[in-house]
This record gives structure tokens, C-alpha cells and sequence, in this order.
């Protein structure tokens, strides 16, 4: 018996059903929102190491015509991205693949979705069920994200079949934290959600003090301020004298400049933000900006204030306090704790420890 | 422009870069050289602004205060409000809903002026002219 999977990319605003190739926010961000990086990691990657995680033996991500397949693929053996015109007819061509590998039944799940579901329960309430299709449902309604019979699913109506999962057949309640990505301003709220724990979602990095996550590279100038719950991604750049604070995130390769503020907003991968400015309540993406309180995005025209950048400079490191020797230090004292026994390793390892912690 | 009394109501361009805002400023000029100009910046219709245009606020708010004047921004466009809070200048200006109360907050300070003839402590202590009640 095998369990696979089938992600779709970009599957819009509506059920994955719709089909509908614009996702809602794509003027905002530069490819679909399921692949914008929030604390370290896209929704979409999140979501394949879970199916992984559950036994999925092979998993297929679908991407509409017009978009790319995630770099990230290519560190997962079992993983292959497929470029496809028609999302319906390509999902109905994956399930009879899957059927001849032997593969019963699959998953197939919207790469916006978050969910913290028990994927192995889901795939055990639908086996009992007998049913050709399950959906799962929460609270505010059905989700997109479905177990299938590979082999009954491809012989029956598949677009009606979806749909009459959540309406009339088999549903599967999920209590646990579900986040569907519709807007830029769902990845605020999740980002939110994780660093004040509302879910469990962590970030990636090191915790260097209780809250606040630094991923490897990171450089924080010894005078700006970070208060937790706080993260700040790989090769971004803090400045002297800037403030990130509430539920703040720093995504990959982000500069913050001299005495700039950073308040209950996510800064997405490659931006620079300049000198002293106030961005609160707000997701920034290149020289865009979502005003979260006021409900707009504006495209800043100045260089000067926001830009988008592929790499950062690492610039002079003599001033910068740089968490590089800090991670690696933490890293090797990690791999040590991992092959001693955790008694014997509590004591030698201490005075290493409380070394890194100066 | 309108005007409502003294005060002068202004309508911002839709875009207020450095073109436009060269423009507006020098058409906004001959306005600020008046004895305590009071000026309202109508900000609904303004779209894109940049460093620019936050400098040319500046600039005429600097002049209306030299001259014991004031200049209010009102009817802030979401897009405006961003931009002002995004540059920290939005706590420099007092920002009003619409260009009516704007223009009413000058006639009210104008009313709590003190009432020409009556001496300087008359309005603060609440005393009469002491010279006429002698």
C-alpha cells in the first residue's frame, strides 16, 4: 500500500478546484504566495516536509504554466515539480500514475494551505471511511486538502468529486492551527502566530535569546535593538541603531538601515528598507509596501527609502557584531551534545556553553 | 484653491514628486508670503509621493511658521498616510478628516485669541482692566 501526494502551486482564491491561475496578491509579491519565505521557509516547503514526515512515498508538485518550479525540490529525493497547462486534467493524469504504481491513495493538497493537521490520521479516517474522496474542514469551513482512492478518483467526475467531499461526503474536522494563504497580510498573521507561539510553526535559525531567532549569516550591529519575539534571516543586515520589535520578521538577504524601526511587520526576502523610517503594521516585499493599517500597498519610487536587492554587500565587518561565530560555535557545541549521553555532556559541555552565551 | 475665511485650502496633485512638487510649491509660494498664513493640504487625491514631495511639505510648513502661520494636512489618502508614517513625518502635521474641520480648527484657535483692547493679563487671570476699574 502507498501514500502519495499531489501539491498544487498557485490555486488561487478559491478551492484548488477553481483552478483559477491568479493568486491572489501576485501584484504584490513576485510569484505565488505559497512561495514567499516567512521565518526562514515558504508554505509550500513546509508543507512537503509534513507529507514527507507522515510516509508520503512520493509527492508531485503542479505548477500552472507562467510560474517556476520552487528551487527547493531539488533537496528532496522523492519530490518532482511539473509544469502544466490544465490544473484538473493534470491532477485526474497524476492519480491514474499513481494508480499504476500502485500508489492507493494520495493527498492532494493546495500549497497555500498551512495546516498542523495529523496527515496520518486524515489518511486512516478516510481508508475507514471507504469513500473514493475525504476533505478536510475546520472551523471557518472546508480546506483544500483532500485524501483520494488514486484508482476510483480517476474513473469518477474529479472536479464534482472534490467539491462533494466538503458539501455531502466524507469530512475530516481539523482542530489544530490552519492558516490558508490567500493575501499578503496571511503572512504577517502567520509569521505573527509563530514567533508569539499561537502555533507551532518555528523559525528557522538559532534562538539566541529567549524569542529571538538569527539564521546563519545574520550580522546585527551590537548598537541596534532587537526585542523578542523577533527573527532575523540568512545574510540579512541590521544596522546601528534600528529597533525590530512585536512579532517582527527579517526575511533572507534583507538590509535594515541606521535607526530604522521595524514594528509588527514582516520584511520579505531581498529588500532593503533605508535610514530612519518607521514601517509598522506592514509587509514589505522589494519596494513595495502593504500598509496593513491602512489597507493599501504603495510602490515606493525612491531607492533611497526601499528597493529591492538581489544580494546584500557584506560591507566592513570591523563594527559588526556577526552571529556567523556565534551559530558555528552553537552548531559544533550541538553536534556534540548529539553523540555524548545527555548526563555526561550537561557537565563537560557547560563551560563551552556558557562561553558562546558571553 | 478655496478658500473658507482666511484660511486657504489647497488640493495636492496626484503624484507629488519632484516635478510636481517643484510646481506646487512654486504656485503655494506667493500664498506663504502673507502676514500668519493658514493653509489646508487637501490629500485625498494624492497617489505616489516621495522624498520629494515629503520635502516640499516641509518646506511650506517651515514657511507658514516663519511667518506665524499654519499649514494642516486633512482627507490623508490611505496611500498618503502610509508614505507620511512610513518617512516619520506624519507626527509634524496636524492631520484632520476632511478639509472643513481643518479649516474650522483655525477659526477655533482664532476665537481663543485674546479680544484686542484688553490688556495682556485680562484673558489668562480672568481680571478686568484694572486701569479702567480704577
Amino acid at each position: 500500500m502507498g501514500l502519495g501526494a499531489i501539491v498544487v502551486v498557485g490555486a488561487g482564491r478559491g478551492s484548488i478546484n477553481g483552478f483559477s491561475p491568479e493568486v491572489h496578491g501576485d501584484s504584490f509579491l513576485s510569484g505565488s504566495i505559497e512561495t514567499a519565505e516567512i521565518l526562514g521557509r515558504s508554505t509550500i516547503e513546509r508543507t512537503i516536509e509534513r507529507l514527507v514526515r507522515a510516509g508520503v512515498e512520493t509527492v508531485t508538485l503542479l505548477v500552472p504554466r507562467g510560474k517556476q518550479i520552487p528551487a527547493f525540490t531539488a533537496k528532496f529525493h522523492n519530490v518532482a515539480g511539473m509544469i502544466v497547462d490544465d490544473m484538473a486534467v493534470a491532477i485526474a493524469q497524476q492519480l491514474s500514475n499513481y494508480s499504476q504504481k500502485s500508489i492507493e491513495h494520495s493527498f492532494i493538497v493546495a500549497g497555500n494551505l498551512y495546516a498542523e493537521a495529523d496527515l496520518l490520521d486524515l489518511f486512516y479516517f478516510h481508508r475507514e471511511a471507504r469513500q473514493v474522496a475525504t476533505r478536510a474542514i475546520n472551523g471557518s469551513g472546508p480546506l483544500d486538502l483532500w485524501v483520494v482512492d488514486c484508482a476510483k478518483a480517476q474513473h469518477s467526475d474529479f472536479e464534482n468529486l472534490l467539491t462533494s467531499a466538503g458539501v455531502s461526503g466524507t469530512t475530516y474536522f481539523i482542530r489544530d492551527y490552519v492558516m490558508q494563504l490567500r493575501e499578503p497580510r496571511d503572512l504577517r498573521k502567520l509569521a505573527s502566530d509563530a514567533l508569539s507561539k499561537r502555533c507551532a510553526l518555528r523559525p528557522g535559525g538559532i534562538e539566541i535569546r529567549t524569542g529571538v531567532w538569527v539564521e546563519e549569516g545574520a550580522d546585527v550591529h551590537k548598537r541596534a535593538r532587537i526585542i523578542a519575539p523577533a527573527y532575523i534571516g540568512r545574510d540579512s543586515k541590521i544596522e546601528e541603531d534600528a529597533l525590530i520589535t512585536r512579532c517582527s520578521s527579517i526575511e533572507r538577504n534583507c538590509c535594515i538601515d541606521c535607526g530604522t524601526v521595524i514594528e509588527d511587520s514582516s520584511i520579505l526576502a531581498n529588500t532593503q528598507i533605508g535610514i530612519w523610517l518607521d514601517v509598522c503594521h506592514a509587509v514589505t516585499n522589494g519596494n513595495k509596501l502593504l500598509s496593513l493599517q491602512h489597507e493599501v500597498i504603495v510602490e515606493i519610487t525612491d531607492p533611497n527609502v526601499m528597493h529591492a536587492t538581489g544580494s546584500i554587500a557584506k560591507g566592513d565587518r570591523g563594527l559588526v557584531w556577526s552571529y556567523q561565530q556565534e551559530f558555528e560555535q552553537r552548531q559544533t557545541v550541538a553536534d556534540l551534545i548529539q553523540e555524548q549521553s545527555p548526563l555526561r555532556q550537561t557537565r563537560s559541555l557547560q563551560p563551552i556553553l556558557s562561553r558562546g552565551g558571553d | 484653491m478655496q478658500t473658507r475665511g482666511p484660511v486657504i485650502i489647497m488640493e495636492l496633485p496626484e503624484n507629488l514628486n519632484h516635478a510636481e512638487g517643484g510646481a506646487f510649491l512654486s504656485e503655494m509660494l506667493p500664498l506663504l508670503e502673507t502676514n500668519r498664513p493658514r493653509v489646508v493640504l487637501d490629500c485625498s487625491q494624492v497617489r505616489h509621493m516621495d522624498s520629494a514631495g515629503i520635502e516640499t511639505l516641509l518646506h511650506c510648513m517651515e514657511e507658514a511658521m516663519k511667518r506665524d502661520g499654519d499649514l494642516k494636512l486633512a482627507a490623508l489618502s490611505p496611500e498618503a498616510a502610509a508614505i507620511l508614517e512610513l518617512m516619520r513625518v506624519d507626527r509634524l502635521f496636524e492631520v484632520y478628516g476632511s478639509a472643513d474641520d481643518a479649516a474650522r480648527s483655525f477659526h477655533a484657535v482664532a476665537s481663543l485669541e485674546e479680544p484686542k483692547g484688553l490688556p495682556w493679563y485680562s484673558v489668562p487671570y480672568g481680571l478686568p482692566d484694572l486701569k479702567s476699574a480704577s
